[in-house]
């Protein structure tokens, strides 16, 4: 393998080097840090911190694009909270986020344990579940739109074959959002599968085998070994998914424009419409701010869920 | 999540006539037809006629293979793939530089305040991206020297219309950063212990040691990133005016310029050709996630 740890040098731990190093060592570890961490700093500083600031200033003004603009204070906050399109909005992209986060992580993981097995074909099964990811999203909503034709669709023809009455989808006010909860649920399934394949690279196969020697069952091995050596990973999906479903916005806007009537209006389509088709740059900036604030909440509930499961 | 009933099959003989790997079989079939349903329909769609795509049905009548040659001599793709290759190739350099790093110092190194630091990050993940277009595209105008700029930014273009525009500022997303400490954190310390035992200084650890053990993730990193820059549309949009760094996915738009005359066949024929590459690169890289595998034989 070309990255094989030097084992050798590992294998003969010489002599442990005398206390009186120790605090240099630990300074020189904090330095390295430091360094390491620099460049990074320094770009996310520039390039995310520096416009958000932007947005949080913006959020208190009436900036619409042109050469004069008024601080407003907290005007258009309190404009917000009366807004019913926002908290249409608000309410869908909530939904839609505790809908589709927790059932793609669980099928994901799911698929991406079937995927880590010596079974045939596996090249081709990986590269299947990650092909909607690299899929044009016209080619998606297309099909997907076909799918859910109320005429002539797929879905409606599977509903037949168990009797069903057939059912309007998209154009009906209360399937609309779930149907396009299961293509967020579909769309998203790629890219969580290959983190999880990546993570379950990194499960120690000794533990592995010294539970099966201990007689642990299959259900004991996961539950006790993959699944807390998984979980920084998991952090990892689940926050990236938080993000991800408060910020749905192609998908949405290629498939029904935030219809019928508002019932798919998610807050990225809002807060678009508002800043760039308005042009009320201030006040989708306000929009964007609650909007963080609402992911930050998630994440800290997120947080709480992981450490009462496993610590970090 | 936690109640997730999960099928836990264990690596062990690889008998195709149990039970439990027929369903195994049978499940992952079709989750990966309902996966590949739409590319199929694109491919099939890229050698129709116009006729033929305004309704919708499956198979062409016959397989027009100048749809591609005609989408292809619409525009200088051939360029649009290069400069796409480019922004790439260059983000995804860029990202690996700083990301893991960043990672690596964030998952083992002791830095004061390193868990508000991680914080830092995961809150960068919030911010949209379309909403700080506007603030962003001022400050890649304004960078110091460069592009006719003054030291205080004003006066020239700034990074606009250059590699560097469309390379620096969607590189190294707090995301990749964030991915890499997770993985890092995984890899046991007693591992770094024993090397700074044996005088190896604290790059050499990071380079030499525990970079190697999270090669999956470096792949991982690398595929997003690839993806990501292969389809960045908006950012390239605002900051490029000549055609000579334009990107592959604006080249494409021009088949969707008109949205009542929208060119289907082509726009499906130059989007499945632009597609391949990733998906050539995807075959490659999920390979290696299984290589990956031998090489971490670490106790925990």
């Amino acid at each position: 393998m070309t990255t094989t740890v030097e084992r050798p040098a590992l294998a003969t731990p010489r002599k442990v080097a005398p206390a009186k190093d120790g605090r240099k060592l630990i300074r020189s570890q904090v330095r390295a840090g430091w360094t390491l961490l620099a460049p990074a700093l320094l770009h996310s500083g520039v390039f995310i911190v520096i416009p958000v600031v932007a947005v949080l200033v913006l959020s208190l003004t009436d900036y619409s694009f042109g050469d004069t603009w008024a601080w407003v204070g907290f005007q258009n906050y309190s404009d917000l909270f009366r807004d019913v399109d926002f908290q249409a909005s608000l309410w869908h992209t909530v939904l839609y986020a505790l809908v589709v986060i927790p059932i793609s992580m669980a099928i994901s993981l799911a698929v991406a344990i079937g995927l880590n097995q010596k079974i045939k074909a596996l090249g081709f099964f990986r590269t299947a579940f990650y092909i909607p990811t690299v899929t044009a999203t016209v080619a998606v909503a297309t099909i997907w739109l076909w799918i859910y034709n109320p005429g002539s669709g797929l879905a409606n023809g599977f509903l037949a074959l168990f009797g069903f009455a057939p059912n309007r989808w998209l154009a009906d006010p209360a399937t609309a959002l779930p149907s396009l909860m299961v293509v967020g649920i579909w769309q998203g399934l790629g890219t969580k599968i290959i983190i999880y394949l990546a993570a379950l690279q990194g499960v120690s196969r000794d533990l592995l085998e010294s539970a099966e020697l201990d007689g642990a069952n299959r259900w004991q091995k996961f539950r006790n070994v993959t699944w807390p050596a998984i979980g920084p990973v998991q952090f990892f999906v689940l926050i990236t998914s938080i993000v991800g479903t408060f910020q749905v916005f192609d998908l949405v806007y290629v498939m029904t424009q935030g219809g019928p009537g508002s019932e798919t209006r998610v807050l990225v389509m809002d807060i678009y419409q508002n800043a760039f088709q308005d042009l009320k740059l201030g006040y989708a900036s306000a929009e964007t701010v609650i909007m963080m604030v609402v992911i930050a909440l998630f994440i800290g509930v997120g947080r709480l869920l992981q450490k009462a499961d496993v610590n970090d | 999540m936690t109640s997730a009933t999960l099928p836990v099959v264990s690596a062990g003989k690889p008998s195709v006539f149990r039970p439990g790997r027929i369903l195994l079989y049978v499940v992952l079939t079709v989750g990966a037809l309902l996966m590949i349903t739409p590319f199929v329909w694109m491919l099939l769609s890229a050698f129709k006629s116009n006729l033929e795509i305004a309704k919708f049905g499956w198979l062409p009548g016959e397989l027009r293979w100048r749809n591609f040659v005609e989408a292809m001599q619409t525009a200088p793709f051939l360029r649009y793939f290069r400069n796409s290759a480019i922004i790439a190739i260059g983000e995804t350099a860029f990202t690996l530089a700083v990301c893991t790093t960043a990672g690596y110092a964030l998952a083992k190194l002791p830095l004061r305040g390193s868990k508000a630091l991680l914080n830092y990050f995961i809150v960068l993940l919030l911010v949209p991206f379309q909403i700080i277009l506007v603030p962003l595209f001022l400050i890649v105008k304004s960078i110091p020297l460069f592009g006719g700029n003054n030291i205080l930014g004003q006066g020239g273009i700034g990074w606009l219309n250059s590699w560097w525009g469309l390379i620096i500022p969607l590189g190294a997303a707090p995301l990749f950063t964030f991915l890499a400490r997770q993985f890092y954190v995984t890899v046991p310390n007693e591992l770094a212990q024993a090397a700074r035992v044996d005088g190896l200084g604290e790059f050499g650890i990071f380079w030499r040691i525990m970079t190697p053990l999270i090669k999956p993730a470096l792949i991982t990193i690398c595929v997003f990133q690839i993806e990501a820059a292969w389809n960045g549309f908006l950012w390239p949009l605002m900051i490029t005016t000549s055609d000579s760094m334009r990107p592959l996915q604006l080249g494409l738009a021009i088949f969707a310029q008109n949205p009542e005359q929208i060119q289907w066949p082509y726009l499906m024929a130059g989007t499945a050709l632009a597609t391949l590459p990733m998906i050539v690169l995807f075959v490659f890289a999920q390979k290696r996630f299984v290589e990956g595998m031998a090489n971490v034989g670490i106790k925990g």
